[in-house]
């Protein structure tokens, strides 16, 4: 007997100019279960759901739902559907309610006048039913992340959605909120939702979902009962061969004191706490540091506070000896201190100017590219840009002339880094060097990291991936919530000792 | 004394009525710079219509052709807004700033070549409405009641229910905040866009007839609106983009506004002698001091001034 | 072919050519509504302007009256280019230009200095109304629009008041310079006779042109430009990088209010016009700018050319039939230019998306592979359109 799916995506292909992002894709959901899609960034996962929820229109192949053919032109049929999403990103607004965003589209109203009494009854009912805690009057802006996924999740089931799409929903979460998500999930299934769960960590999907399919550059490579596999199993058809999950590097000999931080505290832009609290800690010559932490538990205001971005409420910086707390960030610079950030395009580059013009960005002012009378060296540079490009091989259209905007994310970072490490600086202060790139393109950061620890250079990264985090450094500190809660050798720590800091759990 | 607040209210009514126009673009996520070109179109529209019927129409059907034609104008002439900065992404400063200097130009051109048409001897850009305009006010003792005033009041009450109360409201803010976010719930973010803009484009071309009628029986074209579209932007900005604040905001600015109109009436002011040109610069002042002060945290919607692009998520 | 339309310069050109033609146009269709019969030699006569003279002698010397008023609108728009490349719109060089114009008549009619003090004074005061507009962008976060409008006219009542001092009790002009303030008439270097004796012709035509090649050498080749271009791309990259993010942005309103506060003194100082201290409205001076720095691309070697046509033009308003049409007409037609300004961008991307298609079908056709295309970073682009 032909089994029936919630929804089958068959045969799909779905061109862009000069590339096939989804080839020949057939993916099947069946009621009630959990199924995984795995994939690496670009293998085509977030093509394949555009053209399910209608943004793009595929160019061969059919959708179907409960064995009919639909056709699905915009994310309004995919709704009526009773197709839904979790996105990566929330799409939450944040000066609303929780209420207002779960009823934004489907507002009951009489006469355009909104009814919220009764939608507060029916979210409240959902709430209980699916064990769904939130406070329905709480402003998205001041609730927690996990909150605003399970807003996130009530949006869905208030529309009745019988098919549920998570993109990545645990990117942001803490270990004990993963879990959380994992039992939402299961009660969601055993109600009759069928879940599509979007992932790249293989040890989640071996946990929830019940098949895994797998895409890798755009192809659809097979689907597997997780009960009838292995991680190794998943991890070799993602990505096509076997990879290691280890980086090779030597013991680590560190030298002297490089960067010392005293009790340093940073005030935060979204609440009247301080996002970083007390924080002290030393990085010497030739160790890699790591931070470890979820996501928004005071990296970033860390971060800036060393770097000069933001002032500190208190605290002192010291590096290479000498006191920078009050230095600006050209004198930091200049001192010492190179910072890949941890947001590429918002700080790192100059979008629409060239290539050689970013790579001179933290140079351009030094005699070699200025001369007295405050005109820029164009011929120097050029060279100058041309040796990096070389060094680092960093692909782009037009070599040193091309518009930075129009390359790809890993050359771009790639440009970051080459700029960065170029400044031969004392202290790499390495913030989530590797968010968003492809496989290949972080095993070159992280052997540019370890290089660097070779050659006697003092190493700090931030990083929120769990795998970078037991890999590459030689110390790791845990942060949460804005504090330095536990210190660990990577050797003989685990990632689940990790997480119970790392969520607050314990602390030393 | 009486006219001091008189005025303060009349300026007041201008100020709200334009900045609520401006409110409504911005929460949907267009900024609209060109209110002061809207106003002056909706004078312009205004001022013709009282000018041409007949002389025996009610005073009712005065108020009421006026203020419909002045908004239908404001509307007509905001659409140069809506095209280009919801379906073309042109620099909505650019844009803004062209239609104030069209608006200034349309208007004198139009209402020039009218006088002229009429008359080949008369070259001037104004409109003269000495009877049609007191059709508008209703005087209460030595009060003089505008009809403005009830309107204003009418559009701060509305604008609230609507913002606040109405799934139209929570929509509109939703595409001001985070178009992303409302695209994906089926809203149609381009068409609330149009209706931000469209509501703005009524409620400055009634501010501009609300301004031209307030003192003063006629009107010069050439001198457009004095920079009031901007005063209402800073009345905005001060009363945090919410009906309820612009309200407050706009009875201080037009209070000093007022000043420079009849601080004559004040002995102990013209005893101070200082010239008129302070008084005329006060409103100015005060709003750069204002502002100054309130823009470091300021909450404009977040997505305002961005065009929205369904491609790109 | 296909290369020279690649080019963004001529790309620009092209958007600016067809956005001339359709101002134009419109404006002859605003003409023909008026009254038909004589639409068509109305915008003629706005469109020859001193051509529509027949002998050489008076061609030379209402040309001569033009490039005078060139002159200050190529500063006004030289002022805007500065600021929009620090991602500034500095719509505050109206006010600028007109504290320019108190300063420097100020200086020639009631101090009696001689020509380079006074337009020093009006450079001066032209940079304080910029720093004023900075410090409050960079310190307190105010729109640079709406407090640029604001001293627009705190500027226009304060000239209004003070110049008060310069004029006669019974005119509601200043004195003019050759009566009040000899010494403070620009120089006109022979060039009065080259333009039929036209005595406002001088020193500042040479002098705008100048400071338009100064500003594209600062802005292309200095490390000044490389600063002021990167803060305006990205500010938080330039944050990142070192660069004075709040020096950067009061730095380049100063020098936007220095090169308005200029063209005040580039008008008033040849003494062709004389301060009306009863206007009440902000000269339209630093927004017609505003259309020849659009106009002209931002660039501004463009600015001469466009500064030159919208003055043009705007001369040319008064040739039509005053009896049937009024002079606001070109008024009209660089406001509508100014607006079509704003389509610029949409129209070099279509011409780019029209000129990949063919290259597209090209590479088809000789079948190379595309193999080692790169595809561009989607987050890149999707950030970019939210710029």
């Amino acid at each position: 007997m032909e089994q029936t799916y919630a929804i089958e995506m068959l045969n799909i292909t779905k061109r862009f100019p000069g590339i096939i992002a989804n080839d020949n894709i057939s993916l099947q959901l069946k009621k009630g279960e959990i199924h995984a899609l795995l994939g690496e960034n670009g293998a085509g996962k977030s093509t394949l759901m555009s053209v399910l929820f209608g943004l793009y229109q595929p160019e061969e192949g059919t959708i179907k739902k409960d064995g009919k053919e639909v056709k699905i032109n915009n994310p309004n049929d995919a709704n009526d559907l009773g197709i839904g999403m979790v996105h990566q990103h929330f799409k939450l607004v944040e000066c609303f309610s929780v209420l207002d965003n779960i009823i934004l589209g489907v507002e009951p109203n009489k006469a355009g006048f909104l009814q919220k009494s009764e939608a507060r009854k029916k979210v409240m009912e959902l709430s209980d039913r699916y064990n769904l805690q939130i406070d329905p009057d709480a402003l998205i802006e001041d609730i927690t992340v996990g909150m605003q996924q399970r807003t996130e999740i009530l949006k869905m089931l208030y529309r009745d959605n019988e098919i549920l799409i998570f993109d990545e929903p645990t990117a942001v979460l803490t270990p004990q909120e993963i879990k959380e998500l994992m039992q939402i999930m299961r009660n969601l299934a055993a109600e009759g939702k069928s879940i599509l769960f979007i992932s790249h960590k293989l040890a989640e999907i071996m946990e929830v979902a019940d098949r895994c399919s797998v895409l890798r550059k755009g192809k659809y490579v097979g689907t597997v009962e997780t009960a009838n596999t292995t991680m190794e199993e998943l991890s070799a058809l993602m990505v096509g061969r076997n990879v290691s999950f280890h980086v090779d590097k030597k013991e680590s000999t560190p030298g002297k004191e490089i960067l010392s931080i005293e009790n340093m505290t940073v005030a935060s832009k979204l609440h009247k706490n301080n996002a970083v609290r007390n924080v002290s800690l030393k990085v010497r010559a030739g160790e890699i540091v790591c931070i470890a932490g979820i996501d928004g538990n005071g990296q970033t205001e860390f971060v800036h506070g060393l770097t000069g971005l933001e002032p500190l409420a208190g605290g002192k910086i010291t590096l290479c000896g000498e006191d920078i707390t009050k230095a600006t960030i050209r004198q930091r610079s200049l001192k010492g201190m190179s910072h890949i950030p941890e947001d590429r395009h918002k700080h790192g580059l100059v979008l629409d100017y060239t290539l050689e013009d970013n790579l001179v960005l933290q140079r351009y002012f030094e005699p070699e590219f200025t001369d007295k009378a405050g005109f820029l060296k164009r011929k120097n540079i050029r060279e100058y840009a041309e040796k990096l490009i070389g060094e680092f091989d960093v692909r782009s259209g037009q070599g040193p002339s091309t518009i930075v905007r129009s390359m790809s994310g890993g050359n771009q970072q790639k440009a970051i880094i080459a700029r960065e490490l170029d400044k031969d600086p004392e202290l790499l202060v390495a913030v989530q060097p590797t968010r968003g790139l492809d496989v290949g393109a972080i095993e070159f950061i992280h052997k540019q990291l370890i290089a660097q620890r070779d050659a006697g250079k003092a190493v700090l990264l931030v990083s929120l991936e769990l795998d970078e985090v037991m890999d590459v450094p030689d110390r790791i500190l845990v942060m949460y919530e804005g504090e330095i809660v536990g210190e660990f050798d990577p050797k003989k720590t685990t990632q689940e000792e990790l997480g119970l800091y790392m969520s607050g759990a314990k602390r030393m | 004394m009486l006219l001091l607040v008189q005025y303060t209210i009349l300026f007041a009514c201008i100020l709200s009525l334009v900045a609520l126009g401006g409110c409504f673009s911005e929460h949907s996520g267009v900024i609209n710079l060109g209110l002061e070109g809207i106003m002056v179109m909706g004078a312009m529209g205004g001022a013709l219509t009282m000018k041409y019927l007949p002389s025996d129409t009610s005073a009712l059907l005065i108020v009421v052709f006026t203020i419909a034609v002045s908004m239908a104008i404001g509307m007509v002439y905001s659409l140069l807004l809506g095209v280009a900065a919801i379906h073309f992404k042109a620099d909505q400063t650019l844009i803004g700033t062209a239609m104030n200097i069209l608006g200034a130009s349309l208007a004198t051109v139009i209402v020039k070549s009218i006088n002229t048409l009429s008359n080949p001897d008369d070259h001037s850009s104004a409109v003269q409405y000495i009877e049609e305009k007191k059709a508008f006010i209703v005087n209460i003792g030595d009060f003089e009641f505008s009809w403005f005033m009830a309107i204003a009041v009418v559009a701060l009450v509305a604008s609230y229910i609507v913002l606040y109360k109405t799934k139209l409201g929570l929509r509109l803010m939703a595409c001001g905040e985070h178009p992303q976010a409302a695209d994906s719930v089926g809203i149609n973010v381009y068409k609330m866009r149009w209706i931000g803009v469209l509501i703005s484009g009524a409620l400055g071309g009634l501010g501009g007839i609300c301004y031209i009628t307030t003192g003063v029986s006629e009107w010069k074209f050439e001198y457009g609106v004095a920079g009031f579209g901007f005063l209402a932007l800073a009345v905005m900005i001060f009363g945090k983009w919410k009906p309820q604040n612009i309200a407050l905001a706009a009875i201080l600015f037009g209070f000093f506004r007022a000043l420079s109109n009849v601080y004559f009436g004040f002995d102990f002011l013209v005893n101070l002698n200082i010239p008129s040109g302070v008084y005329n610069m006060l409103p100015y002042v005060i709003s750069l001091i204002v502002l100054a002060f309130t823009s470091k945290k300021s909450r404009a919607p977040k997505a305002e001034g961005i065009p929205y692009d369904k491609g790109a998520r | 072919m296909k290369k020279i339309l690649k080019n963004s310069g001529v790309q620009s050109f092209l958007a600016s050519l067809v956005c001339i033609i359709l101002g134009m146009l419109i404006g002859y269709i605003v003409l023909l509504i008026i009254e038909p019969s004589g639409a068509g030699e109305a915008i003629v006569a706005v469109a020859k302007n001193f051509l529509g003279y027949s002998k050489k002698s008076m061609q030379m010397k209402y040309l001569g009256n033009t490039l005078t008023k060139t002159a200050p609108l190529l500063m006004c728009s030289l002022s805007i280019i500065f600021a929009y490349k620090v991602g500034l719109f500095n719509i505050g060089a109206a006010g600028q230009y007109v504290i320019g114009s108190c300063a420097c008549l100020y200086g020639a009619l009631v101090l009696h200095l001689s020509w380079i003090p006074c337009m020093l004074l009006a450079a001066v005061a032209g940079g304080i109304f910029g720093a004023v507009t900075g410090i409050l962008k960079a310190y307190c976060n105010v729109n640079e629009v709406i407090s640029g409008i604001m001293l627009n006219w705190i500027g226009l009542y304060f000239t209004n008041m003070v110049l008060v001092q310069a004029k006669d009790a019974a005119s509601a002009y200043t004195y003019a310079l050759k009566s009040g303030g000899k010494a403070a008439i620009l120089p006109s270097l022979g060039l009065k006779s080259v333009f039929g004796k036209n005595q406002y012709v001088g020193i500042a035509i040479p002098l705008a042109i100048l400071f338009a090649l100064i500003v594209w050498v600062v802005l292309e080749k200095t490390k000044l430009g490389y600063e002021l271009k990167a803060t305006g791309f990205n500010k938080h990259a330039a944050k990142y990088c070192g660069m004075a993010e709040k020096r950067n942005i009061i730095l380049s309103l100063v020098c936007s209010g220095i090169l308005a506060g200029l063209a005040g003194s580039f008008m008033y100082q040849t003494d062709m016009e004389q301060w009306q201290v009863t206007i009440a409205s902000v000269p339209a001076m630093g927004f017609n700018g505003i259309a020849a720095a659009f106009l002209g691309g931002l660039n501004p070697i463009g600015a001469i050319f466009s500064s030159f046509f919208i003055q043009h033009i705007t001369d040319g308003g008064s040739h039509v039939d005053l009896n049937v049409y009024c002079a606001q007409i070109s008024e009209l037609i660089s406001a509508l230019i100014i607006y079509l300004c704003g389509f610029v961008g949409f129209m070099k991307y279509v011409m780019d998306s029209r000129l990949k298609k063919a290259e597209e079908k090209a590479m088809e056709n000789s079948n190379t592979e595309a193999s080692d295309k790169q595809v561009p970073d989607a987050e890149t682009n999707e950030k970019g359109g939210n710029k």
